[in-house]
């Protein structure tokens, strides 16, 4: 052998320091590096918000030779109207079609006063083909934190993960590792929605209860349960049941309410 | 100096690819399916350059991308780096001259990376296995890298030998000893 033994069992140790410093990195919550990340977004993302920005320009949803920082300001106040008009056109079709629950989703509608929302832009999204999170323009000092909810007009789209000064890191809802304790409209019964690789923008409904009446086009909805995602949220749609020999183990697949692949804006519930 | 210069210049490489996968890669997607350029490039590190800086980039780098948009930090870093280390013995014991071993080695490093970073998912968070789906997005990755290596394989060739000739000017030709 023309190897140094030395070397080689220095090139181990190395090797083994190494493995165990990314064990213990992978077991660290994102959460709690966010000062690493800080540092590290300061690269990337004031580029890769000047590429986004471009793109937008390009597809001709803004004026690029006008007062940008008047129509930005504008456009803010839009979308918060905008969102605002949804929510309350929401809530109001919820109150009418459920007569059963009309106390509780007046009291719904009065928590969902009580909520202050961020309006954010989606500035990254996951370069691999196996996670669906999403990075957004908001960050520590516009008051986000991990664990807030994160929705579109049309309903839920996930929750903040981690933090950096100016930008945040989404979990949607269709990541395979996102689980959202749910409830469907009509019935009430409690289910769990999971991200599925299958389908984009469809979920996996399971946990369904053995005495539960789950039709095609029921409602699906945050339950509260879970302590991340407030109550009554819409999630989607459920477009096929499928049932399987032991009752228990049926699922259903249900139809995201936001379109993830148009999804460019959002809003962030401050939770205090 | 021209080394240091040569690492700078791999680092912007990365910027690139990050940018390419980021943006154009979002857009210019196989039924939403994107192909893994960093997976190649790591590879390309490890086989041109050797195990030592493959390995140092594939953590560095691996690591940089969960940081920007994993749920979780290190997996990348330590499938990235177990590429770079690997490109070197591969290198003794295939020619990188041949374009089908190139194809093979890029075909092999991909189910090895993803295969990886999924099996950690389902550990971590305890997700459910889900077999046909995961196959169905890794075979449509694999011939998307495979097309892109094609496309590339001229410029990685020549740039290739460049850094080889830099970086490993007593190991010319020893596999052939």
């Amino acid at each position: 052998m023309y190897r140094n033994k030395k070397t080689g069992i220095i090139g181990i140790i190395i090797t083994i320091i190494i493995l165990i410093l990314v064990v213990i990195l992978s077991n660290i919550d994102v959460e709690k590096m966010s000062y690493i990340e800080n540092a590290f977004n300061a690269f990337v993302m004031p580029i890769q918000n000047g590429l986004t920005y471009l793109k937008n320009k390009i597809e001709g949803n803004n004026s690029f030779f006008t007062d940008i920082s008047k129509l930005q300001e504008e456009n803010e106040e839009l979308k918060k109207k905008n969102s605002e008009l949804e929510q309350s056109l929401r809530e109001l079709e919820i109150i009418k079609s459920e007569n059963e629950t009309l106390k509780e989703y007046v009291n719904l509608k009065d928590k969902y006063q009580n909520y202050q929302t961020i309006p954010a832009y989606i500035i990254n999204k996951d370069i691999t083909n196996y996670n669906e999170t999403i990075v957004i323009n908001v960050g520590e000092k516009d008051g986000i934190h991990p664990n807030m909810t994160v929705i579109a007009d049309q309903g839920l789209v996930g929750h903040v993960i981690s933090t950096t000064q100016t930008t945040a890191k989404v979990q949607t809802i269709i990541d395979t590792a996102s689980s959202v304790s749910s409830s469907i409209t009509t019935s009430r019964e409690a289910i769990i929605v999971t991200g599925t690789l299958d389908k984009a923008s469809t979920l996996k409904a399971t946990y369904i209860p053995a005495d539960a009446t789950i039709l095609e086009n029921d409602k699906v909805e945050t339950s509260g349960i879970g302590g991340i995602y407030p109550k009554g949220i819409p999630i989607g749609t459920i477009t096929e049941i499928i049932d399987t020999k032991n009752i228990t183990d049926r699922y259903a697949y249900v139809k995201t309410a936001v379109d993830f692949k148009k999804l460019e804006t959002v809003l962030v519930i401050k939770n205090d | 100096m021209k080394k240091f210069l040569s690492i700078i210049g791999l680092i912007i490489t990365f910027f690139i690819i990050y940018f390419l996968q980021a943006n154009f890669f979002t857009w210019f997607n196989i039924s939403g399916i994107m192909p893994n350029l960093f997976v190649m490039f790591i590879l390309f590190i490890g086989l041109f350059i050797g195990k030592k800086i493959g390995f140092a980039l594939g953590i560095i780098l691996g690591i940089y991308l969960d940081l920007l948009t994993g749920k979780s930090v290190g997996i990348s870093g330590l499938m990235l780096g177990v590429i770079g280390l690997a490109g070197e013995y591969l290198d003794k014991n295939f020619p990188k001259d041949s374009r089908v071993t190139m194809i093979l080695m890029t075909i092999g490093a991909t189910v090895f990376y993803e295969l990886g970073e999924y099996i950690f998912q389902v550990l971590k968070w305890n997700i459910q296995v889900e077999i046909f789906p995961f196959i169905k997005i890794l075979l449509v990755e694999i011939i998307y890298n495979i097309v892109l290596l094609i496309i590339l394989y001229p410029l990685i060739q020549k740039t290739g030998n460049y850094l080889e000739k830099l970086f490993k000017k007593k190991a010319v030709l020893t596999k052939y000893f």
